[in-house]
């Protein structure tokens, strides 16, 4: 899987859930605050996007990223070590 | 996943993709029946033995035994729920009234006691009426789930109690994060509500940290916006302000909040809830405020011993001085120790040890192997990097239980961060 194809789950997860987002229009380098979500919808969005790329990403280590794009890398790092 | 058990928490199993509603998810089960998971659960849930004095006894997991111990960690931050005046009160109460009130409160389960406590709680805080609930959650979710609607804006603080968002996340309306204690970010959450009904939520003193609302400057944004304000009182009413009535009078802004929530579990001793405001609303939350409207009412001993505490806490600021003496003091030990406190500005003192779980918990059953009683709070409680532990300190604290409690934590923790 491509980091591309990582960005385009969030950003749909993050269009999903909320009424005035397109997801074609989410930059990757904002953080998902910039769009408005609040700590509920992260968790939402995060564990959508987790259960879609079947990987689990302890909480733990997310919390200090910064944009949609380091996400994508960390999600990446397990999609290709094959996590469950 | 086993070998990496520790880096789960309970924040990685919110959502459940079992088939079956009533079976818990499969890697939850593994989780949590991991030898250090279990060694680290085993730290929660155990049962005291007496009343949460300083001193008390605790049926300890180290070892399925009883121990004396020095107890840090309850909320009976004024020693009320033993004062002998409080317990002479609820009992008396107890004979005359029994012990539940068999009623919701609209119905029968109105005593002379409730109104007549509700009516000092008001008079304490310098508002019209008081709504009394049986538990301080039930208080904050009956409160904001009351005031509420879909197509409303609520914007908190980010580090306020789950029983803000709960109560936000059942009325519907949308919520907003502020970046805690930080009017700019507040100013700009303002910004986008021009035109809805807002509500804007903080705490007095926040519960994991100890530091206190920046009331001045939260106010005057909310002032300018013209957001109604809710303040969550519950670690610092009965011990701020020169009067004991929270952090709004310690910054002589209680005239200006909107509506005003207390705890009566902490400072007060007992257990339940009470938001005080202007008449009219709360009467209308009566008819719209669930967990008062379709709840029984407090237990009317309970209600007798709050109302004896609250004139013990107030007729002189004996308990308070106590209380703030002993915070001196501590804290004073505790920096000597060059530990890390974070903000915290109260009685709340988190003793932060940083990221690592495994040490938190190793610290844990030191500590309480040596016999102080204090609880670590781990994420997602508090961030995974500020992992700690917190003192509640209580005015009961002697000289001595400090001296011993400062020499353990000196020990396991101070010498342990060091190691
Ligand atoms: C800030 C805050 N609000 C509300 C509550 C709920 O109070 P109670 O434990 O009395 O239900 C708590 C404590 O748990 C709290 O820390």
């Amino acid at each position: 899987m491509t980091k591309e194809a990582v960005i385009e789950v969030i950003k749909k997860n993050i269009a999903a859930n909320s009424d005035d987002i397109d997801a074609a229009g989410i930059d990757p380098q904002k953080s998902m605050k910039d769009y408005g979500a609040n700590s509920l919808d992260m968790i939402e969005v995060v564990s959508t996007s987790m259960r879609e790329l079947k990987i689990k990403v302890p909480r733990s280590e997310l919390t200090d990223l910064n944009n949609i794009d380091q996400l994508a890398d960390k999600f990446l790092e397990y999609v290709n070590k094959g996590n469950g | 996943m086993a070998d990496k058990a520790l880096s789960f928490s309970l924040a990685d199993f919110f959502f459940n993709d079992s088939p079956d509603v009533l079976t818990p998810p499969s890697d939850f089960q593994s989780w949590f029946e991991h030898p250090k998971i279990r060694s680290a659960m085993g730290l929660f849930g155990q049962q005291l033995l007496a009343a949460p004095r300083a001193g008390t006894e605790v049926l300890s997991s180290l070892d399925g035994k009883r121990h004396k111990v020095i107890n840090m960690t309850s909320y009976n931050y004024l020693g009320l729920s033993t004062h002998p005046e409080v317990i002479q009160a609820a009992k008396e109460a107890l004979d005359l009234y029994g012990l539940g009130a068999s009623g919701a409160p609209l119905l029968s389960g109105t005593f002379d006691l409730h109104v007549e406590f509700a009516r000092r709680l008001a008079q304490f805080k310098e508002k019209e009426d008081c709504l009394l609930f049986s538990s301080g959650l039930g208080g904050n979710v009956g409160a904001i789930q009351g005031l509420l609607r879909k197509g409303d804006i609520f914007v908190l603080d980010e580090k306020c109690h789950k029983s803000l968002i709960d109560g936000g996340t059942l009325s519907g309306a949308k919520m907003l994060f502020f970046s805690h204690n930080d009017p700019a970010s507040l100013e700009q959450m303002l910004e986008k509500c021009k035109g809805k009904r807002v509500l804007v939520a903080f705490e007095g003193v926040y519960s994991m940290d100890g530091d206190l609302a920046r009331l001045p400057e939260i106010m005057k944004v909310c002032a300018h916006y013209k957001a109604a304000t809710y303040i969550d009182e519950a670690h610092s009413t009965l011990m701020f302000g020169r009067n004991g009535r929270g952090v709004a009078e310690h910054f002589g802004l209680e005239h200006e909040i909107g509506m005003s929530f207390g705890t009566l579990s902490k400072s007060f001793g007992g257990v339940g809830g009470f938001v005080c405001s202007n008449a009219r609303i709360i009467a209308y939350l009566k008819g719209y405020s669930s967990p008062w409207n379709f709840s029984c009412a407090p237990s009317p001993p309970v209600v007798a011993g709050m109302m004896k505490a609250l004139e013990v806490a107030t007729r002189d600021s004996t308990l308070r001085d106590a209380l703030w003496k002993n915070v001196a003091y501590l804290k004073k030990g505790l920096l000597d120790l060059k530990l890390d406190l974070g903000r915290s500005e109260s009685q709340v003192i988190p003793i932060i040890i940083g990221s690592s779980g495994e040490k938190l918990i190793q610290f844990a059953y030191e500590i309480q192997r040596r016999g102080l009683f204090l609880q670590p709070v781990d994420f997602p409680a508090v961030p995974a990097d500020a992992r700690r532990f917190r003192i509640s300190v209580s005015s009961q604290f002697t000289q001595e239980q400090m001296d011993t409690a400062l020499t353990i934590i000196e020990d396991v923790i101070a010498k342990g961060l060091r190691a």
